[in-house]
């Protein structure tokens, strides 16, 4: 029964997407121009030895203990410093703290209010302002759908503003020409993190630094309803375009999201390829041989046995700056200790129960 | 064909008793007598022929008269040193007689100039039988020579050849001479047609690999110290009458017998001194002794009483009166549970005297190694021996004196010490 | 060089007691049976042992396989690992082996601190082991995986022969060699008697350097051969010197053939074997004919005597009619003289051989025991009896034949101070009664699981983990397993050549050539 539903679901697919046209990209958003996919605007990658630093910023964050009316998560951000294949000297540390966030009542809706304390001194510089990580559960950006926004998403908030600012503070070791790659998109998604994004664009501009943004992932699509990396890879097997590449798509003119967006095969046995942001000015500045060096640098990072196509430097900041499972039990344990040592768990127990259902029954079904 | 006799270990002057010393005179003469019957066309002496290296004149007269007739029959006599008729200070009695004409010594060693001892051959005018052969020196010094002999010379000279030796020869050496100190086959040149040895106390005729016919032919009379008793007992004594060719092609034992003897052993165990002297005197009343050399010898553990309790001299003359030509007793294993004293194992003198050297040598406090361990044991033996010897007829008490004072810094090798060199 | 200044290889990263994780820095080729360090707070050190090596990575196999199989196929087109020296990496799995502090070395009950890093050990870190004992018996110098330390590695001889050793390695991976090397050390001490059974004729040095090079030789020295090069001796035996009981084990009887034995030896006593060749007849005993025959065979097949036109003839390169009357006697009173004697058993057949090495081992026991009798073992010297494939004597289907001189040795022998130097490829044939009385054991080489098994099993410390260094031991390198050892030593052994060379420089034998080391004939 349930295989004859599943054969019919595959069909039900089959019989409605069409990959023979593949579109051109679609940006819902204003202010973006696209450019046509055609095989004839695949910009090649050559090889190119260049002296850039390429500093890879990535962040992770976990929730440590949680309820519907708190949330204490533990937030990390890392970066890490290539010359093309080549591990450089970077000397910035590993930023380490924990996001406390509670609910509170306050003009008529629920509101977040948040604190933010750093695991050692050396993290203090680097972490986000408090009163940016407060905000209103009903705020957009942070909502999914017509939901309220979950206490637990102002960790994320709070991990992406460290990113920023690490970026920041990496400028400053850094010379002309020296490359940035943020993990995920240059835009900025939620409320204040323009602040952050700007004070970045502003000091990477002023000091000649090159940003990029680099995601795994992408939502993007053609006008033909078939997603836009996918699109892009097709047309180039289609053309038999070999080797490294990359495609212009479009061109962000916002003043938050001012980019150029390509797609990129970092690697010539790459079956995945991502969508890279540049900074526009600075793609305009470089021009086609410039850029080209940027790309072939990322090229060279992205010779890793495990991941080809995808660069080393954000596997390796990943690694770092990702929050593992074990380490929130251990930290779920000292602050459960710490709260009976206070005397008052009753407190928090209650709303933790409130919220942890889900959990147990996954306890009980397994 | 050829032949020759081949004698070793006569110790004349061993004895001081006169009844042996003429029997021993008479043996001599005897086993001349049966050279010269057979027509041998030498003799050779492998060492040994008198008890000492300077004997008494009376002893040396003798034997020089009955030499004299192998001379006056034309038989060559050969000689090599033994162990004892050599002496510390070089000139024995052996080189008295080889300047006399009496006989000659066939070891011819010189040293060549990679410090190899080089033997040269003498070679018999009669036979052209090739003679040559290393000496005894204090016992255990030849040893040294034969780790420096230029073997591979004397095994490609061609002819029939005698190596005569005065050594124990390791690989047979008989189980009663475990403790001697002897010289591995191994030093002694192969190929040889005889090796005539001599120094060991029991004639054997043996092959080893690489060597054929090494021959004992063990004392021509009876030795000294314990060898009168194997003679008593019955042991064959005499000498070896080899024939040759171009090769050996008999050897044959011809036994000389020197007297009749009578060998009595008496096991005290058990009883009291008298009760053992009784009995003793009685079972010597039954020997038939007359005309014989009598051994008697003693063991056991007496239950009671003294050893001396049981009068040796008594009973000696018992059997004298009987017609016992030489009576011996040996009391040495005798003991008695009361009174232990510091005995020392051995059946004879000689053995005792090994003994007791070897285990008191340690408690003697000297800085020369070769007045330690074996080697001083050895040397404490050989001073003794020396310290033995009588005055000469004729010596001065000076003079004496020196020669035994020379003897025995010789012996000691402490000449350098005493500033005597 | 400060310990500061000493080169990290590692850091300990988990583990437990049984096995301690350590990641090898990058470059450093950690070795199994590598000796390593890791220091304590409080100035002591931890001794720890490299016994297995693993790869560690932080990419899982399946990418691993997967790259390398596009590597292989020529997909690869540049793909590598970035970052090879912090994602790809050496484990060891180390054990501790020795705690040491300024006042004592004690077997260690605790952990390495965990992250700490760890070093190469160095002479410094060894220095204890550098005292030698009373009377010591080299056996090679320090081995760190295949390093070689500048510390002498000694063991007291007197307790070390006495408590019998057991040697165990496959062919050609330097037994003779580190036999020769003991030896020569017996040499230089003279406190002990060593008895050799040469099965080869390598220990003398008839072509080459050999013990006959020792400066000791001429007086501590004896070798016996059938064919015996100048200033040795003929090994030659005399047939009224044997005794039934030397036929233990190594010639079979059936038990009426042993009544008979008994009989003729009885009344008879040396003449024995004469008689029973002769075919004498004992009045009142009952044996038959056939049973005599069988006898006179047998004796003519171990002994080559046989009667021949009534002439008693032997035909034997070794037993004799006439000769050797003394020369078992002459090799015990050299052993209680502390003496080395070696007897080349090269060209004898394996019963001869045996018969040899029992007449002789025999003496020296039953003398050493009678001498205990009477209150004067303390005055006799250790001696060791140095056997060559020892299962030809020591197996349990051999002893289960009979009991022989030499698993007599195993089993008693410490209290007459009589001890057994068994040389064998395989251990597991030697009961685990008689190997566990083998209080050292110096393990060369073994490609064999069985044969490493039995040596681990019964050896003096926990050998459990060393399965894999035992199998990767190179020519000349060893453990050492003894009960005189605070822990189980890892020793490589020179080669004796070398080894000879050495010392005679130290001891400036200017007159000395390795290349003229033959026997001086002239």
């Amino acid at each position: 029964m349930s295989l004859e539903a599943a054969k019919k679901a595959v069909e039900y697919l089959e019989n409605n997407i069409f990959d023979d046209d593949l579109g051109n990209p679609h940006f819902g958003a204003t202010g973006v121009t696209t450019f046509p996919l055609t095989s004839k605007d695949f910009r090649p990658i050559s090889e190119r030895s260049s002296k850039r630093r390429l500093v890879f910023v990535d962040g992770g964050n976990q929730e440590v203990l949680g309820a519907p009316n708190f949330s204490i998560q533990l937030n990390r951000v890392y970066s890490c410093a290539w010359n093309g294949r080549n591990r450089v000297e970077w000397k910035l540390p590993r930023v380490e703290f924990f996001s406390s966030t509670y609910s509170c009542f306050k003009n008529n809706e629920i509101h977040y209010e948040s604190s933010v304390m750093a695991s050692s001194g050396e993290s203090m510089d680097y972490l986000p302002d408090a009163p940016d990580l407060c905000f209103s559960s009903m705020e957009r950006s942070l909502m999914n759908g017509n939901q309220r926004a979950g206490i637990e998403r102002v960790g994320s908030v709070a991990r992406r503003f460290a990113e920023w600012r690490l970026a920041l503070k990496a400028i400053h070791d850094l010379s002309v020409g020296d490359v940035i790659v943020m993990d995920g998109t240059l835009q900025s998604n939620f409320k204040n993190e323009g602040k952050y994004a700007k004070a970045l664009t502003s000091a990477a501009k002023a000091r000649g630094i090159i940003l990029i943004g680099l995601s795994k992932t992408s939502t993007l699509f053609t006008t033909t309803g078939l997603s836009l990396l996918g699109a892009v890879n097709k047309l180039a097997e289609d053309g038999q375009i070999k080797g490294n590449w990359y495609y212009p798509v479009a061109e962000s003119h916002s003043i938050d999201h001012d980019v150029v967006i390509s797609v990129a095969r970092l690697n010539p046995i790459a079956d995945r390829v991502f969508r890279v942001e540049l900074q526009r000015e600075e793609y305009e500045k470089l021009g086609r041989f410039g850029v080209e060096e940027i790309f072939s640098l990322l090229c060279q990072n992205s010779c890793d046995a495990s991941f080809p196509g995808y660069p080393y430097g954000l596997i390796d900041a990943d690694r770092f700056a990702r929050v593992s499972y074990d380490e929130i039990e251990y930290y779920r344990g000292l602050i459960i200790s710490h709260i009976s040592k206070m005397g008052n768990g009753s407190k928090f127990l209650s709303h933790i129960h409130s919220g942890d259902a889900h959990n147990l029954l996954n306890l009980l079904v397994k | 064909m050829h032949k020759f006799a081949h004698i070793s270990d006569i110790h004349l002057g061993a004895f001081r008793d006169p009844v042996i010393r003429d029997l021993e005179k008479q043996v001599l003469s005897e086993t001349i007598e049966k050279c010269i019957e057979l027509s041998v066309d030498f003799v050779l002496i492998s060492g040994d022929i008198f008890h000492v290296g300077i004997p008494d004149l009376s002893v040396v007269n003798d034997s020089i008269r009955i030499f004299r007739k192998l001379q006056e029959a034309k038989i060559p006599l050969y000689a090599i040193y033994g162990s004892h008729d050599y002496t510390p200070n070089g000139t024995s009695i052996i080189d008295i007689l080889e300047t006399a004409g009496i006989l000659t010594n066939v070891m011819r060693a010189r040293t060549d100039d990679e410090g190899y001892v080089v033997l040269d051959f003498f070679t018999d005018p009669k036979t052209g039988a090739k003679i040559t052969g290393i000496s005894a020196r204090k016992v255990g010094l030849e040893s040294k020579v034969y780790e420096k002999l230029d073997k591979e010379r004397l095994e490609h000279e061609k002819g029939f050849k005698i190596f005569a030796f005065h050594s124990g020869i390791t690989e047979l050496k008989p189980a009663f001479l475990s403790d001697m100190e002897t010289v591995p086959i191994s030093c002694f040149p192969k190929g040889f047609d005889y090796y005539a040895g001599g120094h060991i106390h029991k004639k054997s005729e043996s092959d080893l690999p690489g060597y054929s016919k090494i021959v004992f032919p063990g004392p021509l009379f009876t030795g000294y110290g314990k060898d009168i008793e194997d003679t008593a007992r019955g042991v064959k004594r005499g000498f070896y009458v080899v024939s040759f060719a171009e090769k050996v092609s008999e050897i044959k034992f011809v036994t000389i017998k020197g007297f009749d003897g009578e060998f009595f052993e008496y096991d005290a165990t058990g009883k009291n001194s008298h009760e053992a002297a009784k009995e003793l005197s009685h079972k010597l009343g039954e020997l038939e002794v007359n005309g014989k050399v009598v051994i008697v010898r003693l063991k056991g553990e007496l239950a009671g009483g003294k050893t001396s309790d049981i009068d040796s001299v008594e009973l000696c003359r018992k059997l004298t009166s009987k017609g016992a030509i030489y009576v011996q007793f040996n009391k040495f294993s005798l003991t008695t549970k009361e009174y232990e004293g510091n005995r020392m194992g051995g059946d004879d003198i000689s053995t005792i005297e090994d003994n007791y050297f070897r285990e008191n040598i340690g408690s003697v406090k000297v800085n020369q190694p070769h007045l330690k361990g074996r080697e001083g044991a050895e040397s404490a033996k050989e001073l003794l021996r020396i310290l033995r010897q009588q005055q000469k007829i004729g010596e001065t008490k000076t003079g004496y004196q020196d020669r035994i004072t020379t003897s025995g810094i010789e012996t000691l090798k402490i000449s350098e010490e005493l500033g005597t060199k | 060089m400060s310990k500061d200044e000493l080169e990290i290889v590692g850091q300990v990263i988990g583990g437990n007691v049984a096995g301690i994780a350590i990641r090898e820095k990058n470059g450093k080729n950690i070795e199994l049976g590598d000796l390593l360090v890791a220091e304590e707070n409080e100035g002591g050190y931890l001794i720890l042992k490299v016994f297995n090596l693993g790869y560690g990575s932080q990419i899982p196999t399946e990418v691993r396989e997967l790259a390398a199989g596009l590597k292989l196929e020529g997909y690869s087109a540049g793909l590598d690992f970035m970052d090879p020296k912090l994602r790809n990496y050496t484990m060891a799995s180390v054990k501790g082996i020795l705690r040491l502090d300024k006042n004592s070395q004690k077997i260690p009950k605790v952990l390495p601190t965990f992250f700490s890093s760890v070093r190469l050990a160095t002479k410094e870190d060894l220095a204890f082991l550098a005292t030698p004992p009373k009377y010591p018996i080299f056996l090679g110098q320090v081995r760190s995986g295949s390093k070689i330390l500048d510390i002498d590695v000694h063991l007291d001889g007197e307790s070390f022969i006495t408590h019998h050793v057991l040697i165990a390695a496959t062919t050609g991976r330097g037994k003779s060699n580190l036999v020769k090397v003991l030896l020569w050390s017996a040499l230089d001490a003279r406190k002990f008697g060593m008895f050799v059974i040469d099965a080869h004729d390598e220990y003398y040095g008839r072509s080459g350097v050999g013990l006959k090079d020792h400066q000791n030789a001429k007086s501590s020295l004896k070798y016996y051969s059938p064919d015996a090069p100048p200033g040795a001796n003929t090994l030659v035996i005399n047939l009224k010197a044997l005794e039934p009981e030397y036929f233990d084990g190594i010639v079979s009887f059936t038990d009426a053939q042993e009544d008979a034995i008994s009989a003729y030896y009885r009344k008879y006593k040396k003449d024995w074997i004469e008689n029973i060749v002769r075919g004498i007849v004992i009045e009142d005993l009952e044996v038959t004919r056939k049973t005599i025959g069988v006898l006179q065979r047998k004796l003519r097949r171990a002994l080559g005597v046989y009667e021949q036109g009534g002439e008693l003839i032997c035909d034997s390169d070794i037993f004799s009619l006439t000769a050797g009357e003394t020369t078992a006697d002459d090799i015990v009173w050299a052993l209680e003289k502390c003496q080395t004697v070696v007897v080349d058993t090269s060209r004898l057949g394996e019963e001869a051989e045996l018969l040899i090495g029992s007449i002789v081992a025999s003496k020296l026991f039953y003398s050493y025991k009678k001498s205990k009798g009477k209150g004067q073992l303390d005055e006799k010297p250790p001696v060791g009896v140095v056997i060559e494939e020892a299962p030809r004597v020591l197996a349990e289907d051999k002893i289960e034949q009979g009991d022989n001189i030499y698993s007599r040795i195993a089993r008693e022998g410490r209290k007459f101070k009589v001890g057994l130097i068994a040389i064998t490829q395989l251990a597991s044939v030697i009961p685990t009664t008689i190997l566990t009385n083998m209080n050292t054991k110096i393990i060369l080489g073994n490609e064999m699981a069985s044969e490493r098994a039995a040596i681990m099993n019964s050896a003096a410390q926990d050998l459990s983990d060393e399965d894999r260094t035992i199998a990767s031991l190179d020519k000349g390198e060893a453990i050492v397993s003894s009960i005189f050892a605070k822990f189980a030593l890892p020793i490589y052994t020179p080669r004796f050549e070398d080894f000879v060379a050495k010392r005679k420089k130290n001891n400036k034998d200017d007159d000395f050539d390795l290349s003229k080391s033959r026997l001086s004939v002239k």
